[in-house]
């Protein structure tokens, strides 16, 4: 189990993670979501030992690890530019901490090439040991990578945006793989992404990170469907959220959040009474294959996304301009204290 | 085939693909001439010319040109030339290693060590700070610094570490030595300091990762990938040092003879075939080491 309790870290003036308290879990598949410069790779880069925090500590099983030399850690770093080396073959990629490292390294090399092939048929590259790195695909490499951690059996596994540099139809074969790989070692994966779709599909539980604080931690379906805050839900780029008096006929005040395929759209002036309803531009609409997305644009400047669903068509037709009521059922909303 | 090129008028129809590739042709043999005149009116000819000049007939006075190997038999056969290549190559290999071990260093700190990229530059600078200088002055001043009564001298007099002066430190081979190390150091420092500058840090970080120690990491990543940084300074090193003579004639009281040493002697007393066969003997060798520098380190694998 790793955990870090109210650790930060400041370049200068910028505050890059403000007491973050986090927790992953033996044998998880954690996503850690996240904006761009939301400070995830600092947090892997301490967690990994290349930096150390201000504050705050950072313990495995209950040993600390804040203040220990990188090499000792034994935690394992998948680069989201693979960082292999390039004079090595692949084999020798592979078995490079096998070989090298500090603590207890292998010197019999018939096990060197055995745990070096066991590593590369866990990752489906058998035979390409021999390669040099430049001479292998992007998702190749990607694998070597994985399989150079892996080989070292690390306590824990950390992915900076591993799948980052992968064309999106590899993305989506690696998603299966990872996890797949995961579930058989039994390691815990601490995988940090930008993409919430990717956080979503990959993680047993995904925590979103946003301020320089961990905001929220809970399995996908819960984080989707209750996000416990503004911020949360914005990461989830499914939520529409906006202020109460927005509304003509509720009675509620403060932030409030409801799902972009929670909300319907009717003429101006005729959305139902017993539903919470607000006026909007209709801006333009994007054709996404299966769904719709159609931005609305409030009187406040608020903007909306709806999603509708090709198979069952939900809204009237629209003409770019016009005014619309968009209302959705009073359940669907959630209301947010505290947080902006 | 031929009867489709005899029904063809002479003005062909090319393709754009064949008039773009004339096109190119024809811009690259225009950015090649100059290079290529340039060398072979100045390189060539007098390369032939040299080796050509080292069969000629040599009198105490005047040399003409009918051709004989006598120039080549007396250098072959005379233990003083023999002597001077062995010299040359010692002072060579010492003068390698010392820029190695003295530049690698340097070379580490500025390329690895250093991230910033505006200072990486201002280091470089600094080390070439020496150059602004003519490269006389820079050879004379360790004689100063080198002397009976120079400063290391007598710093170590005064520190009581030594009672009467060292000799060695001038007119020896020892300040021969020191002087092209000081001077050719820098050639050797550039190179590293590019090859290690463009090591991706993620690389270390991963290294790191896996469990390696510093030492480990720099045996097993940093040295092999700024091999061919080595490699470039070293043939820079090789062929400014094989050619040598101004340091060794100025600070090694004419202890020191280099094959450079023999070529201004043997020109200076009008030995014109004399100094073409020792020109041909030190063009040989530089050639040599250069091809055994290439054979080591496949620059074009690695640049």
């Amino acid at each position: 189990m790793l955990t870090l309790s109210r650790v930060s870290r400041r370049y200068g003036e910028t505050i890059a993670l403000d007491g973050v308290d986090f927790v992953v879990p033996e044998n998880t598949y954690m996503s850690l979501l996240g904006a761009s410069g939301a400070g995830k790779t600092t947090l892997l880069r301490l967690i990994a030992g290349f930096e150390e925090p201000d504050q705050g500590e950072i313990s495995i099983n209950g040993e600390r690890i804040d203040g220990q030399p990188t090499h000792l850690r034994d935690i394992g770093f998948v680069f989201q530019n693979f960082a292999l080396f390039p004079h090595l073959t692949v084999a020798q990629n592979v078995a490079f901490g096998l070989r090298y490292r500090t603590n207890a390294p292998l010197t019999n090399e018939t096990e060197i090439k055995d745990r070096t092939e066991e590593a590369l048929e866990l990752v489906g590259l058998t035979g390409f040991g021999h390669r040099a790195v430049s001479a292998i695909s992007g998702g190749q490499r990607q694998r070597v990578a994985l399989a150079r951690t892996l080989i070292c059996e690390p306590r824990i596994v950390l992915l900076d945006e591993p799948l980052g540099a992968l064309d999106a139809n590899l993305r989506s074969r690696m998603c299966d793989e990872l996890k797949a790989i995961r579930e058989r070692l039994g390691v815990s994966f601490l995988h940090v992404t930008g993409s919430e779709t990717e956080a979503l599909t990959m993680g047993d539980k995904v925590a979103v990170l946003a301020n320089g604080r961990i905001m929220q931690t809970d399995a996908p379906d819960t984080l989707f469907s209750h996000p416990g805050n503004a911020d949360a839900a914005r990461h989830l780029n499914a939520w529409n959220i906006f202020d109460a008096s927005l509304c003509r006929t509720s009675a509620l005040d403060g932030m409030i959040a409801v799902r972009f395929d929670q909300m319907d759209v009717s003429a101006a002036g005729t959305g139902p009474a017993d539903r919470p309803t607000l006026a909007a531009k209709y801006l333009t609409g994007e054709f996404n294959g299966p769904t719709a997305l159609s931005f609305f644009r409030a009187d406040d400047g608020t903007l909306f996304q709806i999603v509708d669903h090709l198979s069952q068509p939900r809204l009237p037709d629209l003409v770019e301009g016009q005014r619309y009521d968009l209302h959705f059922p009073p359940q669907a909303l959630r209301q947010f204290h505290g947080a902006a | 085939m031929s009867a489709f090129t005899t029904e063809t008028p002479s003005e062909i129809i090319h393709s754009p693909a064949e008039l773009r590739e004339k096109k190119d042709r024809r811009r690259a043999i225009s950015l090649l001439t100059p290079g290529l005149l340039w060398m072979v009116l100045f390189m060539v000819l007098p390369m032939g010319m040299v080796i050509y000049v080292s069969f000629w007939t040599q009198t105490t006075f005047s040399v003409n040109s009918t051709l004989t190997t006598a120039s080549w038999e007396r250098f072959l056969s005379s233990s003083t030339y023999l002597g001077a290549i062995w010299t040359t190559l010692r002072i060579w290999l010492i003068v390698l290693i010392a820029t190695i071990v003295v530049g690698y260093p340097v070379a580490l700190f500025i390329g690895l060590f250093v991230r910033n990229k505006t200072l990486q530059t201002a280091l470089l600078v600094a080390c070439v700070i020496p150059f602004w200088t003519s490269f006389l002055i820079r050879v004379i001043a360790w004689r100063p610094m080198l002397g009976t009564e120079g400063a290391i001298n007598v710093i170590l007099l005064k520190l009581g570490i030594i009672s009467e002066p060292l000799t060695f430190l001038l007119f020896s081979e020892f300040s021969v030595l020191v002087g092209m190390t000081q001077i050719y150091c820098v050639f050797m420092v550039g190179p590293i300091t590019f090859m290690l500058g463009r090591i991706d840090v993620s690389v270390i970080e991963a290294a790191r990762d896996l469990g390696a120690s510093f030492g480990t990491i720099f045996r097993r990543i940093i040295l092999p990938l700024s091999l061919p940084g080595v490699m470039v300074g070293s043939i820079f090193v090789s062929v400014m040092v094989l050619g040598e003579f101004a340091t060794a004639a100025s600070l090694s009281g004419r202890k020191v003879n280099l094959l450079g040493n023999i070529i201004v002697s043997q020109v200076g007393s009008l030995k014109w075939a004399f100094a073409a066969v020792a020109g041909v003997v030190l063009t040989i060798i530089i050639t040599a080491v250069i091809a055994l520098a290439l054979r080591l380190v496949d620059l074009r694998k690695e640049m």
